[in-house]
């Protein structure tokens, strides 16, 4: 049976991590308009490690995520508007409750992809809210599918109508994409979602494979906007799923017509493979450390590529971001 | 003679309490009460000869001569019911629990303003690794703008009960940053991170300071690593303080002793310590008074 | 709160004047065994004097405790408690949450509670000189995975023990295995009666299942959404019917069976949906987002305690759904 897959567009939000979290209103207020027009199924605004992450540590935010979600808000007639929220991060009473009244359709709550059970708590709260909740499995390669099922399976059960596994380090090859995949989609009740980095250039492959193995929620950006290398670039990966006769209910013109919107006014680079992404790829390190390993690197005066190496070697995830200086200051003491 | 003091709560915490003062020259642990004599802590506490009951806090109410403060490890619900009854029994208490009625105490800070108190609680851990840091630094400098916490800790350090109240550890922890620095501009962040061997506990302390006198700053903060070492022996500077961006930072870690919890749990085995320190103070006090 | 019939009470004849003891009080079962005893004892002079043991003492159970002489209260964890009363006649042993999600983030004491649990209680139950009858609530769920329309007391499929979701069901059937033990070497009069699935007042519409989620999308959004295709078949039994059966095959049970107990009447999702819209209203959508493939059925077959016991389902699903409806309306923060 073909399902229906969902185009869940992640610009205005891991595309926050490409930008050092800068988006403008005007920035906002002009894709939010443009991509209501095209079908896809959600949309997703805020900073790049979602809600209440504005801080030193990742990165502080020039807009607030009430300006954000609000701006937002005010565009969307025809599309979900989503948010991601890390508990450690955010709290249920700081910032999820105030995000539910400004409108949020859907809540991704996300963890580490062995940390599972510390969203128990937020996924009930969006639920008992009467709001669509997804549970999110960050750096999942950094687990076996097996575990990354029991993972899965805590949050379904805490309440998540989705569980979506994201390559945050975009370091996946396909087969790792369709063991995780499939075993996910067999063994759960609710639709798997996949969410692709194209450190590797296999963005949109990865995304083909998790769709052929039972994912039906697959993430993407405009002109692949996002950390890193980027997200699996959305325009592409619709223009295939059309060519393949999948139904994705996107107008393929309108959201060729937001890719060139996104050219001119939201990306001041294209978003490329540097060297640098496709060290942190092989590294396992999540996307988002990049800018802060390339500026560290370059005040401290050391090869960033040895920076994300060494992170790789300590296993460090998302949010781990302050280890960066400390590895730096230990490779500039050996030169 | 040894102060006396008892142990409410019979789990992991509870026992490595147990086994700290049992090296204490100031402390004397003249009851362990719990639930379940067969548990673990209970058999270990037996083979150390302590007084045990399956009677929790029933045990102290029939025999209130038994000890002069409690250690509460139990849960915070079950505090919340404790801690009257122990107040009619005038017994100081430290709180262990999440329950967080009494004073915010650092015994590096505020030791002082606690012997006044007959309710302490040991924050979080998070909090009892950085705020007392943040604290001297806030003592040398005219203000500070914004301050931000990020604790990182092993899966394995972090139980059920940790893992069901994050959200609460955000929020205490900042209460009390602001509390002790006067910052109102304050964020605290967590992590947990699965890598094996289990990583220590690590603190990074992020001050927005315009200015900053980096040679005083910096040597307040190694004063006040020692006096945190004298209670806390395994904790350390590990990221001495630089001044990047605006931003004085600085990262410390927590291995733990290994008394009865594992050495990766810094960060149970930090509060316990600052818990054991605290009551130490009670127990100077009291001869002092004599 | 009932309609009894005359044969419904004097079924229950044996349970006059005797000390029935409810582990577990605190839960749902428990709550409504109190509540129909209560009534028991109000209208019809039972005179049951009810022991309950629990961790906690509810909202809804606070209110019964401190104003009637015929509930004690005792506070206590089920595997810790050192003796029960010594008038004990009557045991139901329901103590254990069937909340997935404690399952899920706190497997080794959840499992704890009920292997302990129901070792203590059987080892407590032993010294009672007077008990009759003690019945294990159990689950459906220890049936695992079949390819079947009504599931019968002796239709047993597939348990994968090597997945978290196995947590809830292997202890379960560890827990009937160990009480059968009891029955076997200390002739322990036992009974034991697995649970499928219940709709009805005090239930908690967090607890993950889709008719809860159906009840709150409704009250909350007028919006109810179903993730799959709606064709997953489920049955609900009314609490009433739950608790009157439960003290029927306590009162009545044959030492040594085991008992279904919930309502057979098969219903898909889509019709659960359906029936809760056309009693809230036309303003109420439903949403079918198609997102899986599952076509499971969840049904008990419930001719045995029928046939045995002259049992009967009273309040039928649209009965149910109403009378939860109405009830949760007034009762949902």
């Amino acid at each position: 049976m073909i399902h229906k897959i969902n185009l869940y567009d992640v610009t205005l939000r891991d595309g926050s991590h490409a930008i050092s979290h800068q988006l403008s209103i005007s920035q906002v207020d002009e894709y939010t308009k443009a991509i209501d027009t095209t079908g896809v199924y959600a949309i997703e605004v805020g900073h790049g490690n979602g809600l209440g992450a504005s801080s030193v540590l990742v990165g502080q935010s020039q807009l607030s995520d009430e300006i954000l979600i609000k701006t937002a808000k005010n565009n969307l007639q025809h599309t979900k508007l989503g948010i991601h929220v890390i508990p450690g991060f955010a709290t249920i009473k700081k910032d999820i409750e105030k995000a539910l009244s400004w409108g949020v359709d859907i809540v991704r709550v996300a963890s580490h992809c062995t940390e599972a059970d510390i969203t128990e708590r937020h996924l009930g709260y969006v639920r008992e809210k009467g709001k669509e909740a997804y549970g999110l499995l960050m750096m999942s390669h950094m687990a076996s599918p097996e575990i990354l099922l029991d993972e899965a399976i805590k949050m379904q059960t805490y309440g998540a109508e989705a569980i979506v596994i994201l390559d945050s380090a975009g370091s996946y090859l396909p087969d790792d994409v369709k063991a995780r995949i499939t075993l996910l989609s067999q063994n759960l009740n609710v639709p798997v979602g996949f969410h692709a980095h194209n450190n590797l250039g296999l963005g949109i492959s990865n995304s083909l494979v998790a769709i052929e193995a039972g994912a039906q929620i697959i993430d993407g950006a405009t002109k692949g906007f996002g950390a890193g290398a980027g997200n699996a670039q959305m325009e592409v990966l619709a223009a295939v799923l059309q060519k393949m006769n999948y139904k994705t209910n996107v107008d393929l013109y309108r959201l060729l017509d937001v890719a060139d919107l996104v050219e001119k006014d939201l990306i001041k680079e294209p978003i490329t493979i540097s060297s640098l992404s496709i060290v942190s790829a092989i590294a396992g390190v999540f996307s988002g450390f990049s800018k802060h390993v390339k500026r560290i690197a370059k005040e401290f005066n050391v090869d960033p590529r040895d920076i994300f190496m060494e992170l790789g070697k300590q296993k460090v995830v998302a949010g781990q971001e302050d280890t960066i200086i400390d590895i730096a200051l230990k490779l500039q003491k050996r030169i | 003679m040894k102060f006396k003091v008892a142990i409410l709560g019979t789990g992991n915490i509870g026992t490595d309490l147990l086994i700290k003062i049992s090296r204490s020259p100031y402390l004397q642990c003249t009851l362990f009460a719990g639930r379940n004599l067969s548990s673990k802590g209970m058999l270990k506490a037996m083979s150390l000869g302590i007084t045990l009951s399956d009677r929790g806090i029933d045990a102290i109410l029939e025999n209130p001569e038994c000890c002069d403060l409690v250690f509460d490890a139990t849960s915070a619900s079950s505090h919340k019911i404790h801690a009257p009854i122990l107040k009619q029994l005038n017994k100081i208490v430290i709180d262990l629990t999440p329950a967080k009625l009494g004073l915010f105490t650092i015994p590096a800070v505020n030791l002082d303003e606690a012997l006044k108190y007959d309710n302490l609680n040991m924050i979080t851990c998070g909090g009892q690794a950085s705020i007392p840091i943040a604290y001297a630094i806030s003592k040398v400098v005219s203000s500070i703008e914004y301050i931000e916490l990020v604790s990182t800790i092993a899966s394995k350090s972090a139980g059920p009960g940790t893992r069901a109240n994050i959200d609460e550890y955000i929020e205490t922890t900042e209460k009390a940053l602001s509390h002790f620095t006067g910052a109102q501009n304050v964020k605290v962040i967590i992590n947990l991170n699965p890598a094996q061997p289990s990583i220590d506990m690590n603190t990074t302390i992020y001050l927005k300071i315009n200015n900053p006198d980096m040679d005083l700053i910096s040597s307040e903060i190694k004063k006040m690593v020692v006096i945190i070492q004298s209670y806390v022996p395994g904790y350390f500077l590990a990221l001495e303080p630089v001044y990047d961006n605006g931003l004085v930072i600085l990262s410390i870690k927590v291995q733990g002793l290994g008394d009865y919890l594992p050495k990766y749990a810094g960060n149970l085995d930090i509060i316990n310590s600052a818990a054991i320190a605290l009551a130490e103070e009670f127990a100077k006090n009291k001869e002092v008074c004599l | 709160m009932l309609t009894l019939t005359e044969k419904d009470i004097s079924n229950l004849e044996k349970l006059k004047n005797k000390a029935i003891l409810i582990t577990g009080g605190s839960g749902f079962i428990g709550t409504w065994l109190i509540q129909l005893l209560i009534w028991l004892n109000d209208k019809y002079h039972f005179n049951v004097k009810l022991y309950l043991i629990a961790r906690h003492a509810t909202g809804a159970l606070d209110t019964f405790i401190d104003s009637r002489q015929d509930i004690i209260f005792i506070q206590d964890d089920i595997r810790n408690i050192r003796e029960f009363p010594k008038d004990i006649v009557y045991i139901i042993h329901a103590a254990s949450s069937p909340d997935n999600r404690i399952y899920m983030s706190n497997p080794i004491e959840s499992m704890n509670i009920i292997t302990d649990g129901t070792k203590n209680t059987m080892e407590n139950a032993l010294l009672l000189e007077k008990l009759e009858k003690i019945v294990h609530l159990s689950s459906g769920q220890i049936y695992g995975t079949l390819d079947s329309h009504n599931i019968t007391e002796n239709d047993f499929g597939k348990l994968n023990c090597n997945s978290i979701t196995a947590i809830y069901p292997e202890a379960k059937r560890y827990a009937e295995t160990l009480v059968n033990a009891y029955r076997s070497l200390h002739k322990l009069p036992i009974v034991q009666v697995r649970p499928f699935s219940f709709i009805g007042p005090f239930m908690s519409l967090n607890k993950p299942w889709a008719i809860n989620s159906f009840i709150r999308d409704v009250l909350k959004t007028k919006n109810i959404r179903i993730l799959g295709n709606g064709k997953p078949i489920r049955s609900y039994m009314y609490p009433t019917d739950m608790a009157l059966w439960i003290l029927n095959m306590l009162a009545n049970g044959k030492n040594g069976a085991a008992y279904n107990l919930g309502s057979d009447m098969g219903i898909s999702l889509e019709e659960v949906a359906l029936k809760i819209k056309n009693i809230v209203g036309s303003s109420v959508s439903i949403e079918t987002l198609n997102m899986n493939d599952d076509c499971s059925e969840f049904v008990p077959n419930i001719d045995y305690a029928r046939r045995e016991l002259g049992l009967d389902i009273a309040v039928h699903i649209d009965d149910a759904l109403l009378k939860s409806i109405q009830w949760f309306e007034k009762n949902l923060v």
